[in-house]
C-alpha cells in the first residue's frame, strides 16, 4: 500500500521535475534537459518495456517494475482493493519458486525487496548488488509470468491485507480520504481509495477465483515497464531482460474506467471522529490529468506552493501568525485521469473551523483573479527544481523518482517535457488555470472532528 | 562490560575534546557530490532534560530548526531557503541531537550563511516558542496517543522499562511538563549543552577547498563548554514479567514487548545479537522467523520484526535514521495490529515463537544464509551521502571505526557457536515488559489471571504442524502475575 498521506504536509514535495546529474555535472540543474543521465528505452515484441539507466554509484542495483495496475482498474462492484491485494499475492510463489526459496535468494543478494499500490499502479521493486543481477531477474520474472497459489494461501494473505487496514484505521486521515473522494467521484472509480473499503477487504477471502482473473488481465507485458538503475550497463540489462521475460504472452484485457461527469454542484461531507483527534478539513477541487504537452497540469503545480506552500500568505498567516493550524498542505498528484487538488488543515481548536474553510476558500478564490508574483514564480520554479536535484542521492532513489514517470508515459524523457512546460507558464496562466478548475461547482469540502459526547 | 564502559567513556571524551584545526571535533567525507550534507551533532538529547522540564532539549532544538534568529524572523528564514529547496531538520534522542540540512553546492554559501545563524545567534522568540510547543503537545496527544496505535505501543514500552531513568520520558517529553516550558528555559538549555565540548561537526559531498576549515571555525565561537558525556546505567528494572495495557477507542490491538539489554554496537557481542535478530525479525522485511511464522503462515497481521535498537517511525521508513547512538538499548519485538478477537492468541504465539526461537538457536543453514544478507545489507544501509555520515559520526561515538567495515570484519570472524551463545546470554526473557493497545483489556487480563484459553479459527486449512502448534499456543502461559497488568486510559500516557 502506498503512503497515502499520514501527516499531509509530509507529501508538500512529493513530485518536482527536475534533475541534476549527480557526481558529473553540478551546474546541470540550470540546464534545458533535466533529466541528464543517459538512458536507453527497449521495446520487446511483446509489448514490455525496458529502461535502463546505469549510475556512478558503485555495487548497487535497483530494479523496479511498474505495472499498470492500481484501484483505478477496479471496475466491479464489490472488488475495491484487488490492485493492492495483488501486491500481496506476488509474494506468495511462483512455479519455479516457493516463498521460501524466493526468500532465500533476495536473503542471499542482501536485498531490500517491497512492493506499493496507488490509484494507478503497482511496483515492486529489488534493491541489492550487482553480483546477484542474474538471479534476481531470474526470480522476479517467474513471478510475473508463473504466479502459482493456492486457495488457503490466498486466504491467509488476504489477511494480512486486513491487517494491513488495520494497521492503518487508528489514524483519522484514512477516513477523510475515503468519505472525500467517495464524495468528489460518482462514477470513475478514483472514488474509493486504493486500500479498498473495508466490506471488500472483509470479503477478500471468498474471491479466489477473482483474484486469478485480476492476474491474467493486468499481468502483462504490455501494462508493465522494468526500470534497472545503477551500477549496471544497457548491453547486460537488455540481454536479461529478452531473457527472462521475452517468453511472457501478451493480454487482451483493456479496463473500461468509467468517466466522471462534469460535477455540477459543490459537495460537502462531514466525518464523526469516534476518538478524540484535532479537526481535519479538506477542500479539493477536481484538477487536471498529467500531461507533458498542456500547461494547466504545471501551472497547478506551481500555484500549489505558491498559494499553501510554507512561505505562502495562507501558511504564514494561519500557521506562523494567528497558529490557528498545525499542519497545512496539498495533495495533488499526477495521475492519467483528472484527479483531486486537495489542501488539507489540521485545526488547533474546532472553534477556528469555520474561519479557517472561509481563509482557505478565500486563497483559492483569490488565485482565480489575482496574477501572482513574477518573482514568487520564478523562486517556485528554482524550488521545484532544486527538490528534484537534491532528491537523486542514490540509484534507489532516482529509480523511486523516476517509477511514477514511468507508469505515466514509460519514459524518463517526460520529465525533461514538463519542466520545460514549467518554464513556460506565466503568471496569467496560472491565474486562468485556476480560473477553470477553482469553481464551487468543481469544489468538495470535507471536515472531521471527534464525535460530540467523547472524552 | 564495566570496563569497556569506561573506556568506552574515555573515548567519547577524548574525542569530543580533539582541538582538530580550530577545536571542532568533525567527521569530514569529502566526495564528488554536487549536494552538501551537513550533520551538526551535539552530544546532548532529552536524558539531559532537567526534571520537571521534560520535552526542553526536544523544544530547543525545535526552536534552532524551525524558529528564527536574533537577525531573521522565521518568516524570513523560510523564504530565503524556499528558493533553494532546503531546511534545517532536527532530531533529538536520548544523547543525541543533530541538525541535518542538504544544498545544492550552488547554493552553498547562502545556506550555510543561514543555518550559522540560526544555530549560532537564535532569536527564542516567544511566538515561535509558542508554535513550536503546540505542535509538540499535538504530537504526543493527537499524533502518538489517538492516530498511530504502533508508535504509541512502542514509545510507551521504552517509558515502562526506564521508568525512574533519565531514558523514562518521550523525547519530546510530557504535556504537563511541556506547558510549564518557558523561552528562558529554552535559553538556558542552550547556553548549557550546545557547547564545543558537545559538538561533532559532520560534513560531506564536494565542498570547496577551505570551507570545512570555516564552518569548524564559525562553530568554535560556542563557549568551550564541558562535555555531558554521562555514564547512564542500565534501567532499575524489577525482575519478573509486566504488562501495561493502554486502552483506547480502536478496531484493532497493537503489541509492543521487549526488555534492557546489555549490548550496544560497542560491545563484542552487538554483531552476534545484530545476526540473532535479524534473522529472528529483520526490519520490514518477509524474511524474519516471526513473520513467516505470524503473517505468512498463520495470516495474523501486516507483519513482525525485532530490534536491537531504537527505530522510531518504523511504520514510515525502511532503513534507521543515524544519530539516535545510545549507551542503553533494549531487545523489542513489533507485532503489526491485529484484530480484536485474535489479540491474546498472537501475543501467545509471539512469546512461544520468541520462547523457542531462544531455545533452539539458529540453524548453520541459518547463520551463514543472514550472516551473508548482513554483510550486504549494510551497502543499502548505507546507500546516500547522508546515511554514511551519520554512521560515521555514530561510529565516532560508539569507538567502532567504518561502520560497513566493522561489520564485515566482525561477521566474518562470527561462528554459529557466538550466535547462539550471545542470544542464551542476552535474550533471556524474566523482565519482559508487554505493551498493548486495544480497546478492551480483559481478555488480556482474563489470559493472565486464569489462564484463559484463546483458541483460533482460520478461515482457510492449516498444515498438521501449526495446529499442533496452535494447540499449544492457545494455552501458553502469558508469566505476568496478575498484579503486574497495569490498564492505563490512553489520556493518561504521555500526560
Amino acid at each position: 500500500m502506498s503512503l497515502r498521506r499520514w501527516l499531509v504536509v509530509a507529501a508538500l514535495f512529493v513530485v518536482a521535475f527536475v534533475a541534476s546529474r549527480y557526481g558529473h555535472a553540478a551546474g546541470d540543474a540550470t540546464g534545458r534537459n533535466l533529466f541528464t543521465y543517459p538512458y536507453n528505452v527497449d521495446d520487446l515484441p511483446n509489448g514490455l518495456r525496458l529502461v535502463t539507466v546505469p549510475t556512478d554509484y558503485p555495487n548497487l542495483v535497483a530494479l523496479y517494475i511498474v505495472v499498470r495496475a492500481g484501484s483505478r482498474d477496479e471496475v466491479e462492484p464489490g472488488k475495491s482493493g484487488y490492485a493492492h491485494l495483488f501486491e500481496h499475492l506476488m509474494f506468495r510463489g511462483s512455479e519455479n519458486f516457493t516463498p521460501e526459496q524466493r526468500d532465500a535468494i533476495m536473503k542471499g543478494a542482501g536485498a531490500d525487496t517491497n512492493a506499493s499500490t496507488n490509484q494507478d499502479r503497482t511496483t515492486y521493486y529489488v534493491v541489492f548488488s550487482k553480483e546477484d543481477l542474474d538471479e534476481v531477474f531470474k526470480v522476479e520474472a517467474d513471478r510475473f509470468q508463473h504466479l502459482k497459489y493456492s486457495e488457503p494461501a490466498y486466504k491467509t494473505e488476504s489477511l494480512a491485507v486486513l491487517g494491513e487496514y488495520n494497521k492503518n484505521s487508528a489514524a483519522p486521515t484514512q477516513k477523510l480520504d475515503e468519505v472525500l473522494y467517495e464524495t468528489a467521484f460518482k462514477e470513475h472509480t478514483y472514488a474509493h481509495t486504493t486500500m479498498g473499503y473495508l466490506k471488500d477487504v472483509q470479503d477478500m477471502p471468498n474471491q479466489y477465483g477473482y483474484s486469478l482473473e485480476f492476474y491474467n488481465r493486468f499481468y502483462r507485458p504490455e501494462y508493465t515497464t522494468v526500470l534497472v538503475v545503477g551500477d549496471v550497463t544497457h548491453d547486460g540489462a537488455l540481454e536479461l531482460t529478452k531473457k527472462y521475460f521475452g517468453a511472457w504472452a501478451r493480454g487482451s484485457y483493456e479496463p473500461k474506467i468509467p468517466a466522471e461527469p462534469p460535477q455540477m454542484e459543490s459537495r460537502t461531507a462531514h466525518v464523526d471522529w469516534p476518538s478524540p483527534t484535532l479537526p481535519w478539513l479538506a477542500v479539493a477541487f477536481k484538477g487536471p490529468a498529467y500531461s507533458d504537452e498542456t500547461k494547466d497540469k504545471p501551472a497547478l503545480d506551481l500555484l500549489r506552493e505558491i498559494a499553501f506552500g510554507e512561505n505562502s500568505d495562507l501558511y504564514r498567516r494561519l500557521v506562523l501568525q494567528q497558529q490557528k493550524l498545525d499542519d497545512l498542505g496539498v495533495d495533488f498528484g499526477n495521475h492519467p485521469d483528472p484527479e483531486l487538488f486537495t489542501a488539507y488543515a489540521r485545526i488547533k481548536d474546532v472553534k477556528d473551523v469555520d474561519d479557517v474553510r472561509a481563509q482557505v476558500l478565500q486563497t483559492f478564490a483569490r488565485f482565480t483573479k489575482e496574477n501572482v508574483d513574477q518573482t514568487k514564480l520564478d523562486a517556485t520554479r528554482s524550488r521545484m527544481r532544486y527538490s528534484f536535484a537534491l532528491r537523486m542521492n542514490s540509484s534507489p532513489a532516482i529509480a523511486a523518482a523516476l517509477a511514477p514517470y514511468i507508469l505515466l508515459k514509460r519514459t524518463p524523457d517526460t520529465i525533461n517535457k514538463v519542466f520545460e512546460l514549467y518554464q513556460q507558464v506565466t503568471p496569467e496562466d496560472i491565474r486562468a488555470t485556476a480560473a477553470k478548475y477553482f469553481t464551487e461547482n468543481n469544489r468538495t469540502v470535507v471536515t472531521l472532528a471527534t464525535q460530540a459526547g467523547t472524552k | 562490560m564495566r570496563d569497556r564502559r569506561v573506556a568506552f567513556a574515555l573515548v567519547l571524551a577524548a574525542l569530543l575534546q580533539t582541538p582538530a584545526f580550530t577545536q571542532t571535533a568533525s567527521v569530514l567525507q569529502h566526495g564528488t557530490s554536487p549536494l552538501i550534507t551537513f550533520r551538526i551533532l551535539f552530544m546532548t538529547g532529552s536524558a539531559f532534560d532537567p526534571t520537571g522540564k521534560e520535552g526542553l532539549a526536544s523544544l530547543t532544538a525545535a526552536m534552532l530548526g524551525e524558529g528564527g534568529s536574533r537577525s531573521k524572523a522565521y518568516q524570513q528564514i523560510v523564504d530565503e531557503m524556499y528558493p533553494m529547496a532546503t531546511s534545517l531538520n532536527w532530531q533529538v534522542d536520548k544523547e543525541m541531537t543533530v541538525f541535518t540540512g542538504t544544498t545544492h553546492v550552488e547554493n552553498l554559501d547562502r545556506f550555510y550563511g543561514l543555518i550559522n545563524d540560526m544555530l549560532l545567534d537564535p532569536g527564542f522568540r516567544q511566538e515561535d516558542f509558542t508554535r513550536v510547543r503546540d505542535e509538540a503537545v499535538n504530537f504526543l496527544k493527537v499524533s502518538l496517543r489517538e492516530s498511530n496505535d504502533e508508535e504509541l505501543g512502542k514509545e510507551y514500552l521504552y517509558n515502562a522499562i526506564y521508568a525512574g531513568h533519565p531514558y523514562g520520558h518521550h523525547n519530546r517529553g510530557t504535556v504537563s511538563s511541556l506547558q510549564k516550558l518557558t523561552v528562558a528555559d529554552v535559553r538556558a538549555f542552550y547556553r548549557e549543552h550546545y557547547t564545543r565540548a558537545n559538538l561533532l561537526l559532520g560534513l560531506a559531498g564536494n565542498y570547496p577547498s577551505g570551507f570545512a576549515e570555516k564552518v569548524a571555525a564559525d562553530l568554535a565561537k560556542l563557549p568551550a563548554g564541558a562535555p555531558d558525556g554521562k555514564r547512564f546505567e542500565p534501567p532499575p528494572l524489577p525482575a519478573g514479567s509486566r504488562m501495561a495495557i493502554l486502552t483506547r477507542d480502536t478496531r484493532s490491538t497493537a503489541i509492543s514487548l521487549g526488555f534492557p539489554i546489555d549490548v550496544n554496537r560497542a560491545s563484542p557481542d552487538w554483531p552476534a545479537l545484530a545476526v540473532a535478530v535479524s534473522y529472528l525479525g529483520e526490519h520490514r522485511s518477509s524474511n524474519g522467523y516471526l513473520y513467516g511464522w505470524l503473517r505468512e503462515a498463520r495470516g495474523l497481521n501486516y507483519g513482525d520484526y525485532a530490534y536491537l535498537e531504537y527505530f522510531p517511525r518504523g511504520m514510515f521508513q525502511f532503513t534507521p535514521d543515524p544519530n539516535l547512538a545510545r549507551q542503553q538499548q533494549i531487545f523489542q519485538i513489533w507485532i503489526r495490529p491485529v484484530e480484536v478477537n485474535t489479540g491474546v492468541f498472537t501475543l501467545r504465539a509471539a512469546l512461544y515463537g520468541y520462547d523457542k526461537f531462544v531455545r533452539d538457536g539458529l540453524s548453520r543453514e541459518a547463520f551463514e544464509a543472514t550472516r551473508q544478507f548482513l554483510t550486504k545489507y549494510s551497502n543499502i544501509l548505507t546507500q546516500t551521502q547522508s546515511a554514511r555520515l551519520g554512521y560515521a559520526l555514530d561510529s565516532r561515538y560508539y569507538g567502532i571505526g567504518d561502520y560497513n567495515s566493522y561489520l564485515r570484519d566482525a561477521l566474518a570472524k562470527l561462528t554459529l557457536d557466538d550466535v547462539n551463545r550471545a542470544i542464551k546470554q542476552h535474550l533471556a526473557r524474566d523482565r519482559m515488559q508487554i505493551v498493548i493497545v486495544t480497546k478492551d483489556a480483559k481478555p488480556f487480563q482474563d489470559a493472565v489471571a486464569r489462564n484463559t484459553p484463546s483458541p483460533i479459527v482460520y478461515n482457510s486449512p492449516k498444515p498438521k504442524e501449526i495446529m499442533d502448534e496452535d494447540a499449544i499456543i492457545e494455552a501458553y502461559r502469558i508469566t505476568v502475575k496478575p498484579q503486574d497488568v497495569a490498564v492505563v486510559p490512553v489520556e493518561r500516557v504521555f500526560q
